[in-house]
């Protein structure tokens, strides 16, 4: 048909390109009507949006974000409407561009407080619209500030230790000369790499001085804010500052001297340690304490009891002889049986010692060592000259036993024997002993002990013994101190003094000799 | 011996006589007029200071009472109740913002605030009653209450005292006419508050209280403004 219409006249021109145009829409046509069929399963109308949360950072705009439901496959377009109390009509959002995308800001001029809004957000596409459910809001409610801004750090080193000082500033947005709202303030601080913060209420200063910080640490602060009674603020921008550890090294003398004396006080410690004993003994000298003579302390600690108890004897008994030897005059008892020794004799007393020659321990004793060999040696030209006598033996000496423990004490008297002449002759100390003391009388080395009949006392200090016989022998023989009767002189039998088991030579009670 | 009895149980009784006296007037300190001798004159800063921090103890307790009421009726917060709630103060007509509230002459700003302080006296001391009547609340609430009623009447005399002290130094003109006599400035339909429930109430006066609070402050830093603003 428009081929014919090619050839007509020039009205027919109009024709020929409204038979082009035509075409070219129906092939648009055609091409929709294909594609639609294509897609016409995925197309559908938009999902229904969700209105998130609205703010106002400082009391006097606010905006609303939503989050749009899906597209439908097609172009979407998203509107706010809004109501408002005591305001009739509804409204379209004035500014979907300020906030960003899926926003409405309002301005102050759209803003008003203590007033409910309510709010619908509708999505729309060639195929249908969505609309999300209504949300109620009042500004009142939804304040939130921005966080503060310009926070900033100074370290002030103090001598003792240092402080941090804290600057901020309120956000820039809030109005704070007209007391439209009131900021309050909080900060938080951490220390290096921890995840503790530890929080400070600041009030309405934008300032705050933080002291319990010490140094070699990097200290990183936060601030965020309030505005009457709405919400927090986010965190500000981490701001750290690292305190310098210089000031430990500022006083190297002092450390120095700290260290010396250091030094000097464990020096002293050792040298006290070292020498503890003279140390011990300076502070605390020692007391002399009471010591019995002849004892020997360690003898005693390390000895056993029959040891001690040997000790007693001995040690006990010697020194008072000895000493008394010492003072005493020269009388002595002159014991013999042989009245002629006792007639030539008379003249040559001599002073003999008994072998009193005990060595003692103690210090106290060492130096009246009695000892003298010259002494002994004379006792020997003496009983060489008498040659009636038999030399005595230099080895007998005479024990003492202080016998404390003994019930039945025979008070009798007994006379020490100050010097054993020859067998028969005992020369007896002057004093009188105690009556509780003992005269133990024993001859040393093989020489069997024996014993004499006290013949007659010549005087009180001259004891003559009688000579023993083995024919007279009557005595009873009792225990070992008594043998050997026979082995020596022969006694007069009618003489027979009673002997006692302990081997003691009981003198008749007799006056006292002194 | 007696005699230090006496005088150690009078002077207890005059510190228990002193401390009850200054439990009843709670946050107000009595304010002097110029014929009282010895007595301490505040200054205007001063006074503001109080009823402002008055003010905002006030909008604490309100939100803490409204807070429980939504725990405990959960009510919708998205009904479409456009028409919903009316405030019985709504006659009243208060800046909306803070460019209206600054506009606003200091008279008038001064005389709305205590419309509201005193538009709100009745309605609490009735909730307050039914509170108390109700057994469905503890006694928490049921103080709160109580106190909030008490605040309300306190916190208009205080703002009365600055007004009157405004009015004094010749910072605002006589003509706020609350002072003179305050039934008139009730709305006509007072009896509106009746009908509300005690949620409602509960969310109007939260609101009220918070105008009343940002009032007071933008009062104080249009007249004596400090550090403090």
């Amino acid at each position: 048909m428009c081929q014919h219409q090619f050839y007509v006249a020039k009205p027919a021109l109009k024709s020929v390109t409204v038979c082009a145009r035509m075409r070219r829409d129906l092939r648009g046509a055609l091409l929709l009507l294909l594609t639609a069929a294509v897609q016409s399963s995925s197309m559908s109308a938009p999902g229904k949006p969700v209105l998130l949360s609205c703010r106002s950072p400082e009391k006097e705009t606010f905006t609303c974000w939503w989050e749009p439901g899906s597209d439908g496959g097609l172009p979407t377009t998203h509107h706010l409407y809004y109501e408002r109390e005591r305001l009739e009509g509804t409204y379209e959002c004035p500014d979907y561009l300020s906030a960003g995308r899926n926003s409405c800001f309002f301005d102050k001029n759209h803003t008003s407080i203590w007033v409910d809004y309510y709010l619908t957000v509708m999505a729309s596409n060639a195929l249908g619209n969505a609309t999300s459910d209504p949300f109620k809001m009042d500004v009142m409610e939804i304040v939130k500030p921005d966080a503060p801004g310009n926070v900033t750090l100074r370290v002030e080193e103090r001598e003792a230790s240092p402080c941090l000082h804290v600057r901020w500033m309120p956000p820039s947005n809030t109005d704070t000369k007209s007391g439209w709202v009131t900021i309050k303030y909080e900060l938080r601080v951490k220390k290096d790499n921890s995840n503790n913060w530890k929080e400070y209420t600041s009030g309405t200063q934008t300032h705050f001085s933080l002291y319990s910080v010490s140094p070699g640490g990097v200290y990183t602060v936060q601030v965020r804010c309030l505005l009457d009674h709405g919400s927090w603020s986010e965190w500000s921008n981490t701001t750290f500052v690292k305190i310098s550890n210089y000031l430990q090294n500022e006083r190297p003398l002092s450390m120095l001297i700290s260290i010396l004396s250091a030094i000097l006080f464990i020096m002293a410690g050792l040298i006290l340690i070292a020498k503890r004993k003279s140390v011990k003994q300076w502070v605390l000298p020692p007391v002399p304490g009471p010591k019995i003579r002849g004892i020997n302390s360690q003898l005693l600690q390390s000895g056993g009891s029959d040891d001690v108890g040997n000790v007693l004897i001995i040690k006990q008994s010697f020194p008072p002889i000895y000493f008394v030897w010492e003072d005493q005059m020269e009388d002595y008892l002159i014991v013999t049986e042989n009245e002629d020794w006792l007639s030539s004799n008379s003249q040559k007393r001599k002073k003999s010692l008994i072998p009193a020659c005990f060595h003692f321990d103690s210090e106290i004793h060492s130096k009246e060592s009695p000892c003298h060999q010259n002494d002994w040696e004379k006792d020997e030209e003496i009983s060489q000259v008498d040659n009636n006598n038999k030399p005595f033996t230099n080895t007998g000496y005479v024990d003492f036993q202080r016998n404390v423990e003994n019930v039945d004490v025979k008070h009798v008297d007994y006379s020490r024997v100050k010097e054993v002449k020859s067998d028969n002759i005992i020369f007896l100390e002057k004093e009188k002993v105690q009556s509780s003391g003992y005269i133990h009388f024993q001859r040393q080395e093989g020489i069997p002990e024996d014993y004499s009949r006290v013949k007659e006392v010549e005087s009180d200090h001259l004891v003559v013994l009688q000579k023993q016989n083995a024919a007279d022998l009557s005595c009873k023989d009792e225990g070992n101190h008594y043998t050997d009767c026979a082995l020596h002189k022969p006694r007069k039998p009618h003489v027979c003094t009673e002997l006692s088991d302990s081997g003691y030579v009981d003198t008749i009670p007799a006056p006292p000799l002194m | 011996m007696p005699g230090t009895i006496r005088s150690v149980s009078l002077v207890w009784v005059v510190l228990l006589v002193c401390l009850s006296s200054r439990r009843t007037s709670v946050g107000a300190a009595p304010i002097c007029t110029n014929g009282q001798v010895g007595c301490h004159v505040l200054s205007l800063d001063n006074l503001f200071d109080r009823v402002i921090q008055h003010s905002a103890r006030m909008h604490g307790i309100s939100s803490d009472l409204h807070s429980e009421f939504e725990q405990y009726f959960l009510p919708s917060k998205n009904q479409i109740g456009r028409v919903g709630r009316i405030c019985h103060t709504s006659t009243i007509i208060t800046p909306n913002g803070k460019e209206n509230a600054q506009r606003m002459a200091r008279e008038q700003l001064t005389e709305v605030i205590l419309k509201l302080l005193i538009a709100w006296r009745d309605p609490l001391w009735h909730f307050h009653q039914s509170m108390a009547h109700h057994h469905d609340f503890n006694n928490f609430s049921s103080n709160k209450a109580l106190e909030m009623n008490d605040m309300v009447h306190e916190l208009r005399q205080g703002v009365e005292k600055v007004a009157e002290k405004m009015q004094v130094l010749g910072i605002i003109s006589n003509s706020v006419t609350s002072l003179a006599s305050p039934e008139v400035l009730l709305p006509s339909d007072s009896a509106d508050w009746r009908l509300m429930k005690d949620y409602d109430l509960l969310y109007c006066f939260r609101r009220d209280s918070n105008k009343v609070q940002n009032y007071l402050k933008i009062l104080k830093c249009r007249i004596v403004p400090n550090h403090g603003c």
